[in-house]
This record gives C-alpha cells, sequence and structure tokens, in this order.
C-alpha cells in the first residue's frame, strides 16, 4: 500500500491532491429508524480482518506522510448509513458483503429483529458508518526536481 | 433485497467540501461500478476511474451518462502500477479501496 501512495504521488501534479475516502471499524451502531424515532438495537462486531486492513491502511499512510510525500490539509469522521428493509435483509447483506470483516452478534440480531417486529410501520433498519476523510497535500521534494 | 446507501448524502458532502473538482483531471483509484464517480465528475475537466474488477468496469461503462461520454473513462489497472506518466492528474481519490 505504500508503493501505491508512491505511484499515486508520483501522477500528481506539484501540489495535487489526494483524497483518502474509506469506512473506518469502530463497533458501528445499529438501529430501528421510523419516522417517530430511533432505536439502537446493538452495535458491529469488528473482525480481526477488518481491524488489520484498517491497520494497514493507517500505517502506510502513516509511512507516506513520514516520508514528506503528503501534507495533512483536512481530516473528518462523518456517518455513512446503510438502510435496509427488514433485520433478514440486514443479516444477509452483512454475511455475504462483508463476511470476514464484521459480524452480527446475537443479542443485537434478536434485539433489532424485536424492536423492528413492534416498530412502526415505517421501520427501517440501519447501520451507522463511520467514514474517514483525508484531504492530503502532494509534497514537493529533492526528487521531484 | 432493498438496500439504500447514504440517503442523507453525507458523502457527496463530505467529497465536495474536501476537493474542488471544477476543471481538474481527476484519478478515482478503486472506482468499481462508479457509485462515486457520477457525484463529482461532471464538473471535472477528464475523469479517470481505475479498478482491478473488470465486471464493475463493465457495469460503470453500461452506466456511464452519454454527456459524460468524452471526459469520463474507466481501465482496469493496479494502483501500485499506475499506467500513467508522471503529473497528468490535479486529483487523486483513494475512494473505499486501502
Amino acid at each position: 500500500m505504500v508503493h501505491a501512495l508512491s505511484e499515486i504521488r508520483r501522477v500528481l501534479v506539484p501540489n495535487g491532491i489526494l483524497i483518502d475516502l474509506r469506512p473506518v471499524l469502530s463497533h458501528w451502531p445499529i438501529e430501528v429508524v421510523s419516522a417517530r424515532d430511533i432505536h439502537e438495537t446493538g452495535h458491529i462486531q469488528d473482525l480481526p480482518l477488518g481491524l488489520a486492513d484498517d491497520h494497514a491502511a493507517n500505517q502506510s499512510i502513516a509511512q507516506a506522510e513520514k516520508n514528506e510525500w503528503f501534507m495533512r490539509a483536512a481530516e473528518e469522521f462523518f456517518p455513512f448509513n446503510y438502510s435496509w428493509d427488514s433485520p433478514s435483509e440486514m443479516e444477509e447483506w452483512i454475511a455475504d458483503e462483508w463476511e470476514g470483516f464484521i459480524q452480527l452478534d446475537e443479542e443485537s440480531k434478536r434485539a433489532t429483529r424485536s424492536a423492528w417486529a413492534l416498530g412502526d410501520a415505517d421501520a427501517i433498519v440501519r447501520v451507522k458508518v463511520k467514514m474517514l476523510i483525508t484531504n492530503w497535500k502532494k509534497r514537493i521534494s529533492g526528487d521531484d526536481e | 433485497m432493498t438496500i439504500q446507501k447514504d440517503a442523507e448524502r453525507n458523502e457527496t458532502k463530505y467529497l465536495h467540501r474536501f476537493a474542488d473538482f471544477a476543471g481538474k483531471r481527476v484519478l478515482e483509484i478503486g472506482c468499481g461500478e462508479g457509485r462515486l464517480t457520477w457525484q463529482y465528475a461532471e464538473e471535472t475537466q477528464s475523469t479517470l476511474g481505475i479498478d482491478l474488477d473488470a465486471d464493475a468496469l463493465r457495469v460503470a461503462t453500461i452506466d456511464r451518462p452519454s454527456d459524460l461520454e468524452t471526459k469520463v473513462n474507466f481501465s482496469r489497472a493496479m494502483s501500485e502500477q499506475l499506467p500513467f506518466s508522471k503529473e497528468t492528474f490535479d486529483l487523486a481519490i483513494l475512494a473505499w479501496s486501502f
């Protein structure tokens, strides 16, 4: 991944910008949401593979910063919501698309199913993914001359 | 299955808060099916999305609006070995791809 950052730096103009946009595991909350109410029913479990991915990304970007390839200009977290019509759809999606990275524990499944079944007719299920966005400015070094 | 992603459009809001796309030559790494690409490409001078997933790139190309055909392209390439000359792009986006 450090090599990828080196390549990105190479193809950017002087003072070019790199936007790093990615999800960060942090026990994302699960909610049952209706027009009238938001009810938190549990949290996603982070799995070792997902945590290792985040760690590797953080290490790579730290190395690029240490090498003075890029300068952090701005950084922020924001929520990115995934919504499903029912708990079973959420469970299926997580098992299929995020297998190995995150999982649902039985208590969160049970609480979500219960809150959704007892909730308003318009209730949906939502996972609030934590996103990180960073603006990196390419630094000019002697190697670029 | 019905899934909705980012109904609040936070990703678009933050992307535009963090980058000025107007007239820029943009490289998007990990573009997939182009979900993010369509949120900014119209403003750019040119946009090139790369990914390793040929099927996703096919979908992105099929979904490309006709008025963006001249400025948005997709290509299969690895981020570790970018097939471009130095200083080709003004802006790069690492999109969900670390």
